[in-house]
Order: structure tokens, then sequence, then C-alpha cells
């Protein structure tokens, strides 16, 4: 089944005097437990891409379905709470609200769809241990590294029980290190839990564990590759 | 959840919102006060025009009033004293007559009002026996009739002396002492006259507020000195009654002392030549001041022929005081929540701004704009409440303490006085005000944090999380 659907999607910005089409006829299908990487050249259109996905942007032509709805006729608050249930976001930076603990900051998006307390307290923990910060749950995230931070935002995203989750370059901020260690946190959740994954990156290393590599130049899919 | 990461998020910057709620706690403060201390002034000088000087309703033959001739005296004085005893919310009442004389004392004359009063009845409407600040009240006194004189007409009359005694230099220094020795023996009949001889012999430089007690306590008044009115009888002939002065009160109304002065009615009933269940004036106490007002509406309509008025309609000032000060409590109150919630804009407009990329993030994710909305206004709502707590307390405690110690404006009470103000305040506030002020703080600071609020809505997600 996919979870993603998109049709002969256009994204053109148009103000002021340039006229950039970002997005030039794009069509892509997702299916439930892919690991997905899109790679391109800066300015390619990878973040647009995204951020279409996530519904945070509108496109100027052509359809995006998840999970059979086409997200363009919501607005308002019905887009704010679709995002909610259905997409877990994880961005480059600026991905917890610093006064909460990570243990917080996992449960604020479950008390958001009104998850019950004792669930709630369970699962943060849960998701914190899986991404290994089992013993950091109480710690604010100033208090934890740029990769400690990340694994954090990508418990958030999985709290909420979405269809897929979207990171736009979330290793853009780490040492090979860290940005290998996120990969492979995000990775085995793909595998054991089957939870659906799609990221941008530059990264070559990050791009090799990807299972299904898109890459885009001046908007248009030029190379759709599935690996083993 | 959303009102405990508003509770964080206000100590992010911990001294800015130290700040404001210091501002808040301050404003409060000082809007509290300042109403409470308006209203203790105001409470002040209504409760002494009363005490001292209109009483709560006034009873007069209609005539008396239009010209204060002697022979307009109450009618049928007895059935009015009884219908008065038997209406029920009156506390106690006395009669007076009441003349205008031309009063001589040695050195100097002056007009007075005369009151003839029962003291023993007169006690129980008045505190001017509370007020006597040399000699002493009526009592049994022997001889000539007593007379008790307000100070300022006692002044007026050049009965308040100055003379240095040796006893008065007492405890005086060494230097200072033989200075003012050589005025001692001499009496000066004047404020002025004093003065200038102390001058002389003091130096112009001596210290304003020195000379000022100096003089005060070389003061003494001319008790037992004779007076003597001139006063018009009931056949419209002039006679003289000789009064000799028993005690001096002051009330703090300059107004009011300069020109009353006090005598037994029976008295003053034998030198007018009037019967005597004569009186002009009967001033009574209700059990309250805001009871007045109906016990005057009760008296008019049994006594028809009696004119008879409660202190609003005596003295409209007084009511017009009050309104007045209230007008004055919300202009100030006003221009404070004005600033207050500058402040408040300025300092939530600054903490949305700090925050851009992170409320994007939390509209990304999936916080509708309600919640959003509510934590802005929840982190302004606490800001500001903790602000008001605080200066509500304080205030109130410090209310409820000077409001039973008072506060002592006798330094700046010359002034005063002769506007008919006391010099000590005693702070108060109605429950109710001190409620409302504190709401209208805080409503003030949710009314100006919806616009730093309605800034964060306009966010949009993708153009707060693109900026570097
Ligand atoms: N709000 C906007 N207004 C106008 N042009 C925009 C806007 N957002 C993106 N663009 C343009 O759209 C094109 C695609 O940008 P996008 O951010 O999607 O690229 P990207 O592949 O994410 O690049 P990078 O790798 O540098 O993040 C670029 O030419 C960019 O300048
Ligand atoms: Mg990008």
């Amino acid at each position: 089944m996919n979870v993603i659907d998109i049709r002969n999607v256009v994204k053109i910005y148009n103000d002021s005097e340039v006229r950039v089409i970002a997005i030039n006829g794009v069509s892509l299908k997702v299916e439930e437990g892919e690991f997905m990487a899109i790679v391109g050249p800066s300015g390619s259109g990878k973040t647009t891409l995204l951020n279409l996905i996530g519904g945070l942007d509108k496109p100027t032509e052509g359809e995006i379905m998840i999970g059979g709805i086409n997200i363009c006729n919501l607005k308002g608050s019905k887009l704010i709470d679709f995002r909610l249930h259905n997409i877990g976001f994880v961005f480059q930076s600026y991905n917890l609200i610093p006064v909460l603990t990570a243990r917080e900051n996992v449960e604020f998006i479950m008390q958001m769809q009104k998850v019950p307390f004792k669930i709630r307290e369970k699962r943060t923990i849960e998701l914190l241990e899986a991404v290994g910060l089992g013993d950091r749950i109480d710690s604010r995230p100033s208090k934890l590294s740029g990769g400690q931070q990340q694994r954090v935002a990508v418990a958030r995203a999985l709290a909420s029980k979405p269809k897929f989750i979207l990171a736009d370059e979330p290793t853009a901020n780490l040492d090979s290190k860290s940005a290998e260690n996120l990969l492979d946190i995000m990775l085995k959740l793909n595998q054991d839990e089957n939870i659906t994954f799609v990221f941008s990156t530059h990264d070559a290393r990050v791009m090799k564990k990807a299972r299904r590599v898109i890459t885009i130049e001046d908007g248009k899919i030029i190379n759709d590759e599935k690996r083993g | 959840m959303i009102w405990s990461i508003a509770w964080k998020n206000i100590w992010r910057n911990r001294v800015r919102s130290l700040v404001v709620i210091f501002a808040v706690m301050i404003g409060v403060f000082s809007g509290v006060f300042l109403v409470g201390f308006m209203t203790g002034w105001i409470n002040q000088r209504i409760h002494d025009a009363l005490h001292y000087e209109i009483s709560h309703v006034q009873i007069h033959n209609p005539d008396y009033l239009l010209n204060e001739e002697m022979q307009f005296t109450i009618t049928n004085y007895k059935k009015v004293e009884d219908f008065i005893s038997a209406t029920p919310g009156i506390q106690s009442f006395a009669p007076r007559v009441k003349v205008f004389g031309m009063a001589q004392s040695d050195w100097a004359s002056s007009g007075l009002i005369i009151k003839g009063i029962d003291p023993e009845r007169e006690r129980t409407v008045t505190d001017i026996h509370k007020k006597i600040i040399a000699g002493e009240y009526f009592e049994d006194e022997k001889g000539l009739p007593a007379m008790i004189l307000g100070s300022k007409a006692a002044e007026d009359l050049k009965l308040l002396n100055y003379e240095i005694t040796e006893e008065k230099l007492g405890s005086f220094d060494v230097n200072l002492k033989k200075k003012l020795q050589s005025l001692s023996g001499k009496r000066y009949r004047t404020r002025k006259e004093f003065e200038i001889a102390l001058k002389n012999v003091l130096g112009l430089e001596y210290n304003k507020k020195d000379m000022y007690n100096l003089i005060n306590h070389f003061a003494f008044y001319r008790l037992r000195a004779k007076l003597t009115v001139t006063l018009q009888n009931s056949k419209g002939e002039l006679v003289f009654e000789t009064f000799r002065l028993k005690g001096i009160f002051d009330t703090s109304n300059d107004m009011f002392d300069g020109i009353t002065a006090f005598v037994r009615a029976g008295e003053l009933k034998k030198a007018l030549n009037i019967k005597e269940t004569d009186y002009h004036e009967i001033a009574l106490l209700a059990k309250s001041r805001n009871d007045a007002v109906t016990v005057a509406s009760i008296l008019k309509e049994k006594l028809p022929e009696q004119n008879v008025m409660s202190w609003k309609e005596i003295s409209p000032d007084l009511s017009y005081y009050n309104d007045f000060m209230k007008i004055l409590d919300f202009i100030y109150v006003g221009i404070f929540l004005l600033a207050l919630s500058f402040g408040i804009i300025n300092t939530m407009l600054m903490a949305v701004l700090e925050r851009v990329k992170e409320i994007g993030m939390l509209m990304a994710i999936g916080m509708n704009k309600v919640k959003v909305f509510i934590m802005i206004m929840f982190e302004s709502v606490m800001l500001t409440f903790t602000g008001a707590f605080v200066g509500m307390l304080i205030s109130g405690i410090l209310i409820y303490h000077l409001g039973k110690t008072g506060i002592n404006l006798s330094m700046w009470a010359q002034g005063l006085e002769a506007i008919g103000y006391a010099s000590i305040i005693y702070p108060a506030i109605s429950f109710d005000i001190y409620i409302g002020v504190t709401l209208l703080v805080i409503i003030t600071g949710i009314l100006s944090s919806i616009w730093p609020a309605r800034k964060a809505l306009q966010l949009n997600p993708v153009e707060a999380l693109r900026t570097e």
C-alpha cells in the first residue's frame, strides 16, 4: 500500500520579480516500510518536496495523497491536525522545546493527541530507550549532544504513531560518527518496526544506508534507484 | 502541559521576566495604595466634617435658613423632639441656639457664630470635647458664663500670645537660652511680632523649621480672658454679654475654627431674651453615615413644617469630593494600566520573536493555533499574575497596618489644615476596589498579550524553519 502518492506535482515560487520552478512535475509513490533518501545538489528542490509531502506547503499543481487523502484540500486546523496524527517530522535543527526534558518533549506530542497518561508515560520511555537514550530521559536539550538531540527528535516523531517520518537533512549538523549512529537507529526502527522513513541528505555515507535513493535536479526526478 | 511550558518559558529570560514582574508589582502596589490613601483621606475629611461641624442631619425652621434671625426658632420644639426620639435609626441628637455675634477681647474683635448648647447632649453628637487643645470643655463653671472658642478665632482675637518664660526655657542649650532670655518678660500678641523679635536675637538665617517649632513652644492661649459679645436680642436691641474663655478647640479646619464658639444654651437664651424651649437647630447622628439620607427623608415626611437636611444636602461638596476622588483614582489607574500594557506587549513581542523557529517547529509538528495562542497568553498572564499577587499582598498588608497607625502628614499639615484636612491619614480600601484593581491588572495582562500572541499565529512554519 502506498503511504505517499504524488502525482504531477509542480511548485512555483512566484514572489517578487523572480519566478522559481522549485518542483517541476514530480510523481512518486512510497510504500509502507520504505527507507528512502532524496538526494541532489543544493537548490534542487529536496526541502521543497519534503515540505509538500509534509503538508507544510501547498503545490501549485498536482495532487499529494497521504494514506489515500489528498492533503491539498485540507486547510487550517484540519491540516495541522492531519500532520499531528499522520506525519512525523525531524528537522535539521530546532527540533525540541528547550525548556522541556527529553521525556517531556516526547510526551508533549502525545499530549496534544490526548493519549492517556499511563500509555504516554510507558511509550515515552520505550521510545527513548529504542533510540539509545534510556539513561538521559530527564536531560534538557541543552545538556545533550547534537546527535542525542536528533535522536530525541526521532523518538518524538515516532511517538505520534505517524504513517511515516519525514526528515530534512537530519544529519547535516552532526559529525560523521553521530550521523552514522542516527542512521543506524533509524534503519533498525525501519527493519524491526516497519517504520517508513523519507529523508533528504547530502552525505554519501548516509545515502549508502538507504534502500531506495531518489535523485532530483532542477525540480525533477532524474533517477530512482532501489537496492536490496 | 501548556501551563507548565508557559511557566518554564517565562524563566528562559530570567532578568527580563523579573523586571516585568517587579514592574507589575510596583504598579499594583502603587495603584492599590494610592486608592487606599485617597479613600482614607476623604473618609477622614468626611468624618471630621460630620463629627465636628455638620452632623448627619440638621433640622431648622425654614425661615431661619432664609435669613438667620433669631426669632425663627423651631416651632413646637417639644413635639419635634418627641418625634425624633420615636424615629428608628437615630443614634443621638442635640438642640442648639445659634446666633451671630461680634466678639471683643481686650485687643481685637472678630465676628463669631455662637452656638448655645447643652454640653452633655452636644457630646453625644459632636466630638468637639475631644478636640480641646487648651483649657477644658464645659464643666460646672462658676462666675462668668464660659465660652469654648476655636483656635483660629482665638488667634484672631489676639488670645494666642507668646512669651519666653524661665520655665519654658528649661532644657535649652546655654547659648540659645542666653539669646532668648533677652526677650523674656515681654508678651507678644501676634505670631508676626514674636517672629520678628526672635529673628532679631537669633539672626535671619535661623532654620525655618526650628523657628516654627520655637514659636509654637512659647505660644499660649489666654485662658480665662474676658470676651464681650455683642448680640441682638429678641426685641431687636443690642445687648452685651461677657464670657470667660474656658477652652480652645482645634478641629484642623481653619475655616470652622476661625468662626465658631460654644457657650451654654441657657445663658445665651437669657441674653437673647428667648424662651427656654426655643432652639434654632437640631443636629443629629444616624446609626451610620449612609443611614442619614433615609433618616432625613423619614423626618422630612413627619415634620413638614421644618426644614430637614441630610449631610449630603448641607454640604454637597463633601459627596462631590468622594466622586471626584473616584474619578482621579480611575485616571491614575488608567495611566498605570496603559504603561503596564506597553511593557507587556514589548516583553511578549520579544519573547515571540526570539522563538520564531521553535514556534514554527511546534506548528509544523501539529500544535494548532489555539494551543499556540493559549501558550503565549498563559505566559503573559502568569507574568502579570505573579506581579499582581505580590503587589496586592504588599499593599494589602501596608494599608491594613497604616490604617491602624495612620500616616502622619504634619510636616505639610499647615497648608492642609487651612483647606480643612486633618494631618493624619488612615488609608482604607474596600475589598471590591482591592479586587477590582487587581482584576484590571490581570485583564490588562491578557489584553496586552493578544497582539504578541497573534504575531506568533501569523508565523508560517516553513519560513520560520527555513532561515538560519
Ligand atoms: N520561499 C521561497 N521563495 C522563493 N524561492 C524559494 C523559496 N523556497 C525555496 N526556493 C527556491 O526553490 C529552489 C529549491 O529550494 P530547496 O530549498 O527546496 O532546495 P534544496 O534541495 O533543499 O537545497 P539545499 O540542499 O541547499 O537544502 C531553490 O532555487 C530555492 O531558491
Ligand atoms: Mg534543503
